[in-house]
């Protein structure tokens, strides 16, 4: 919609058109229609122009957009002009620079005047965070099975479909796959998601992150020379427990998280400590199911005895470190009680 | 627009965040300080944004607040508003820079004597191996200088520009000690060193506002020659180790053993140069745009003078 179609819609808002459903010109026009046969209420309409962040260039004007509007409304009004940006691409900004307007938020609490110009910028082709989770954890899962069964070309011939002679390799196998299977199941029905969607390069990008490391880990694990733990079963028993306690414990504050958040919402509220003892690492840390995965893949590493397991958690330990400090901040941001006791991811250290 | 009174803060200039800039900061303004830049810059903001994702270890990058700033905190803010390093900080660099620079002419002063000495120029290396040596890897303090801020650029670019040439000094040059009588080695370290004296000149003579025209011009242009002189040299410098990696097992380790793990240097090393065709190119261009933006630009304030 241009500045004519406008300029033709308020006109007509005045009785001076063909009615209040068509502009002058006879089109429709994209607006919200209200029913005019009432007696005429002091209804404040606004009226959105969207212009685009970078060349200023006006994208769209909107008018007669109900005060109580949401910028989701606005995003979906939006992307009927355009519709190659759908709203999940949309950041709609009140300052070209500024921080994105968030779906929620309504256009009459926004500080603007009647006529609200906001500034659009791109995001890029998105994609859901459950597609992108699906995969990445799907990946791992195949190949790991993969290297397992020793399908062809990836160790000699002579070992083509044979079988570890160590009990520890199958039971790492049960383990690896527990653990990615886990996290589908999860994916699918346990977490509730803030954002809806990541940008598209994001999936590249984990995936090669995840499919690569789990390759590399289980190349040695199932290699026909591969050598089982020194100190031997109490090593692997050990471990054991270690990755599954860890593995219980991941659940139990995923569970926990979910439960904080009712479905469809996007609140946010100080996760706590519940009946189940392994939540009580809430007391001392922000992000415990963090620090149960690295637990869960340190454990892996002592029934390996595997160096490329160890590098991965520590890479993954690093990564998560850095999510967690992130949240332990927002955190502390958002609330003034937030129990100083904890830590992000490490009780008393980290 | 009467309702905007009642947020006075929401001001169009104070709510923009720092943006990382996109160029590698190489407008040298007067205040315009180290940037990690020059012939021998490695890694621009494109293969940066990429080496800084893979050190972020990709892991996913949900709203990861932490990951994408750790990145991008070196190259806070554009040409806006430079605090720049404080007068000890700015002591401290010019001393680094001043050594560095005469470091790197004793390497050129030396290759130069030896040339004389001996009638030729192969087996060069010798001569200045130690010099060569420690002045290279005491570059690793400006992935120090990054860190802690005095240097207002990426930690990760630094360490990728300086880690590849720490590796090629150590991990392949000393290693492999058949090579060290090699052309190309010669190669490189003659594009290094030149390129080190007028890059550290060129530090220098910013921190203390007095850039001569000639090394800014001079910073800019000869790495047309010298960038791939250089990388020339070292491709054939690890070609040339190869064979002797393969034949002495060097830095590998091989099935079985304790921890389950194989790493096959030779492999490795072939990677490494497998990687230089997507890098180089990258590079190398965008130290042409530098140079067209830099020497232009310095070119119009001529003309207002």
């Amino acid at each position: 919609m241009d500045l004519n179609m406008s300029m033709v819609a308020r006109e007509a808002s005045q009785g001076l058109g063909p009615g209040p459903s068509l502009g002058l010109n006879g089109l429709p026009r994209i607006a919200p229609a209200k029913a005019t046969k009432k007696p005429k209420k002091a209804v404040l309409f606004f009226e959105v122009e969207i212009l685009d962040a970078k060349t200023r260039e006006k994208l769209c004007f909107l008018d007669k957009v109900e005060p109580h509007a949401t910028i989701a409304e606005i995003k979906n009004l939006f992307t009927k002009t355009h519709p190659q940006w759908y709203p999940a691409r949309q950041s709609l900004r009140l300052d070209p620079k500024g921080k994105s307007l968030k779906d929620e938020d309504i256009l009459q609490k926004l500080p603007v005047g009647t006529t609200a110009t906001l500034y659009f910028r791109d995001l890029g082709a998105q994609i859901s965070w459950v597609t992108v989770f699906l995969t990445e954890y799907a990946g791992p899962l195949f190949i790991y099975l993969l290297f397992y069964f020793r399908v062809p070309f990836i160790y000699g011939h002579k070992y083509d479909f044979t079988s570890s002679r160590h009990s520890v390799v199958h039971l790492a196998c049960i383990c690896h796959s527990f653990h990615y299977v886990k996290r589908l199941l999860e994916t699918l029905f346990v977490h509730r998601f803030s954002h809806g969607t990541m940008p598209l390069r994001n999936i590249f990008k984990n995936c090669t992150y995840y499919w690569g490391f789990a390759a590399w880990m289980a190349y040695y694990i199932n290699h026909p020379l591969y050598t089982p733990p020194t100190y031997g079963a109490q090593q692997v028993k050990l471990a054991l427990a270690i990755f599954v306690i860890c593995q219980l414990g991941n659940f139990s504050i995923h569970m926990a998280l979910r439960d904080l958040r009712p479905a469809g919402s996007k609140t946010r509220k100080i996760p706590y400590p519940t009946k189940n003892p392994f939540t009580w690492l809430f007391l001392l840390v922000s992000c415990p199911n963090y620090t149960y995965e690295v637990g869960s893949w340190i454990g892996f590493a002592i029934m390996t005895q595997c160096l490329p397991v160890a590098l991965f958690s520590l890479v993954g330990f690093t990564q998560m470190t850095i999510w967690a400090k992130g949240k332990h901040r927002s955190y502390l941001k958002e609330f003034r009680d937030y129990p100083p006791l904890r830590m992000p991811i490490i009780p008393f250290l980290l | 627009m009467a309702a905007r009174g009642r947020w006075p803060w929401l001001r169009p200039a104070a709510s923009a965040p720092p943006r990382p800039s996109l160029r590698p900061l190489a407008a040298p303004g007067p205040g315009a300080v180290v940037s990690a830049q020059g012939e021998r810059a490695r890694a621009p903001d494109m293969a940066a944004a990429a080496a800084a994702a893979k050190g972020n270890g990709g892991g996913g990058a949900r709203a990861g607040a932490g990951a994408g700033a750790g990145a991008a905190a070196g190259e806070a803010g554009g040409a806006r508003k430079k605090k720049g390093p404080g007068p000890l900080a700015t002591a401290y660099l010019v001393i680094y820079n001043v050594v560095m620079t005469a470091g790197w002419l004793v390497i050129a002063v030396g290759l130069v004597r030896a040339y004389l000495a001996k009638g030729s120029y192969h087996s060069l290396y010798y001569s200045i191996e130690k010099p060569l040596k420690f002045f290279q890897t005491g570059a690793l303090l400006e992935i120090l200088h990054c860190a802690v801020g005095i240097v207002p650029s990426s930690v990760v670019l630094t360490s990728f520009q300086v880690m590849s040439r720490v590796f090629l000094i150590w991990a392949v040059t000393h290693s492999v000690k058949e090579v060290q009588s090699e052309d190309s080695v010669l190669l490189f370290v003659i594009a290094w060193t030149i390129t080190e004296i007028i890059r550290y000149s060129f530090y220098t003579f910013s921190l203390l506002n007095h850039l001569p025209y000639l090394i800014k011009w001079a910073r800019y242009t000869l790495f047309i020659v010298l960038y791939p002189m250089g990388v020339s040299g070292e491709l054939l410098t690890i070609y040339a180790a190869l064979p002797f990696v393969r034949q002495a097992g060097l830095y590998s380790i091989s099935l079985p053993n304790k921890y389950n793990f194989s790493f096959d240097y030779y492999a490795f090393l072939i990677l490494i140069m497998i990687s230089y065709i997507p890098i180089f190119p990258q590079l190398y261009f965008h130290m042409i745009h530098q140079r067209r933006k830099v020497l232009s630009h310095t070119e119009e304030h001529k003309k207002f003078e």
